[in-house]
């Protein structure tokens, strides 16, 4: 079995290239949308209101007590059933990352304002801040800070949960690799191209959580 | 300036403070000491509400807290507060943590903020301070910090809880240095304290809380040198 030359190189990059793009993009835009849904539930499990806050713990248990790969079948092929709407595959699997990864910020979001020392929050109000404002200048910026480390943890996860969306044969990183070695039966040269790309993002993503993790800690 | 009024604070079934009056005039200096548990604490964050006062009423300049129609931001930023951790913002200098208020609240432009914090800075003896982090600094210096934080609002009353108990004897002196210049300007001051030294020689009068009653008030030579109430003598006993 010969290893990966340099012609196979120039023929297998080209498709993983235009995978790991696809890859990058969903993962970006679905954790930004995560994100956003990520703070708007995380508050409401803060929230002393039983609805909001009951509405918030049944959407994160829902979504960390069931498995990715069924969640984004059932948002590509479940809802186009129950609605007659088709949305496209990179639709679809920018609002599973979005909906799955938002599930799980949530919960880091939580944590972090959860974690900041109840005596800001007083100092804060004992100088005349409101709750917003002192959630605002005062909480919100404490707790991002140790957010990071777990939401680039969060990032590392679901840039490697993109890969189960070749189910539906969304052309990122994996599927390509798959695709190209149905054409060539180089099975073993293609998917080690895919796991090196790959590493290139989460190792170094890895390396640098942990640097900031440690100027965190100090 | 100051009347409480039978105010009474329960954390669930259980009975805090019992029916609390207290009438604290304009420019007094008002000493809160007690045994651990006894309340004092309580009572303090009663006057600006960051507890919930069960029943009775708290009167400040008028304004009664207890009225759910207050404005309690308002009242808050002519009440400061000090507190036994500090409690300064980490993320902030201490500039920024002594300017926040005057920009937040007050809506003063930056530049015009920090024209009222310097001075405040200097009073407190850290204008060599204004650009360090909070963790650079000593926990007397960060207890300076938070005064000053809580006087740039130009509140009208201070209230402060131990602001002396976690520090090293040897930083005590500078916090109580600059009470003591603040109580000689004419402040308003609740203070819960540890420091017998400071009370009687500070305070105009001083209050002995336990079980969440006020057992004794009465001016620092009476109350320390002639104590009424057996349970006074008591605490007295121990702590002097
Ligand atoms: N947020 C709270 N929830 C429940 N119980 C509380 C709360 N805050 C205070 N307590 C209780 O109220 C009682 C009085 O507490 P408080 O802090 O007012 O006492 P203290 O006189 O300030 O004591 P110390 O000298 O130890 O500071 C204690 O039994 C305490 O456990
Ligand atoms: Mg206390």
């Amino acid at each position: 079995m010969e290893f990966i030359t340099e012609s196979h190189y120039y023929r297998v990059m080209p498709f993983l290239l235009e995978g790991l793009v696809w890859t990058l993009l969903i993962t970006f835009v679905g954790l930004i949308i995560g994100f956003v849904l990520g703070a708007v539930f995380g508050f409401a499990r803060l929230s002393k209101n039983k609805i909001i806050y009951g509405i918030a713990t049944v959407y994160v248990e829902a979504v960390r007590g069931t498995p990715i790969l069924a969640q984004i079948l059932f948002i590509y092929f479940g809802l186009s059933d129950l609605t007659g709407i088709n949305i496209d595959k990179i639709t679809a699997s920018i609002i599973a990352i979005a909906i799955n990864a938002g599930a799980y910020i949530a919960e880091i979001v939580r944590g972090a304002v959860y974690s900041i020392d109840k005596g800001q929050e007083e100092a804060g109000r004992s100088i005349g801040l409101t709750r917003n404002q002192t959630m605002r200048y005062i909480i919100w910026p404490q707790a991002f800070r140790r957010m990071i480390p777990p939401l680039g943890n969060q990032f590392v996860i679901s840039l490697k949960d993109t890969s189960l969306f070749s189910v539906i044969a969304v052309g990122e990183l994996l599927y390509m690799g798959q695709q190209y070695y149905g054409m060539t039966f180089q099975a073993f040269q293609a998917l080690t191209m895919v796991c090196v790309m790959y590493l290139i993002i989460t190792v170094p993503t890895a390396v640098y959580l942990r640097r900031v993790e440690r100027r965190l800690d100090v | 300036m100051i009347t409480v009024k039978d105010l009474h604070k329960s954390f669930g079934s259980n009975e805090v403070l019992k029916g609390i009056n207290a009438e604290i005039k304009e420019k007094e200096v008002v000493c809160v000491i007690g045994p651990s548990g006894s309340g004092k604490s309580t009572f303090l964050r009663c006057l600006n509400l960051l507890e919930e006062v069960t029943s009775g009423e708290v009167i400040i300049q008028g304004d009664n807290l207890t009225d759910p129609k207050i404005n309690i931001n308002d009242v808050r930023s002519r009440v400061g507060m000090v507190f036994q951790h500090f409690n300064l913002f980490p993320h902030k200098t201490v500039l920024d943590n002594i300017t926040i208020g005057p920009i937040k609240v007050k809506k003063m432009k930056k530049a015009e903020a920090e024209k009222v914090a310097r001075p405040l800075l200097e009073k407190v003896g850290l204008s060599d301070k204004s650009d360090a982090y909070p963790e650079s600094l000593s926990g007397g210096q960060k207890q300076r910090v938070a005064i000053a934080r809580s006087l740039a609002m130009e509140p009208s009353i201070m209230l402060f809880d131990e602001p002396t108990s976690a520090l090293d004897p040897e930083l005590v002196g500078d916090v109580l240095a600059v009470m003591k210049d603040l109580a000689e300007e004419g402040m308003t001051m609740v203070v819960v304290t540890h420091e017998m030294g400071f009370a009687r020689e500070v305070g105009d009068r001083v209050l002995f809380m336990d079980e969440g009653i006020i057992m004794e008030e009465d001016v620092p030579d009476n109350l320390f040198g002639n104590p009424q109430n057996p349970r006074t003598q008591e605490f007295l006993s121990k702590v002097l």
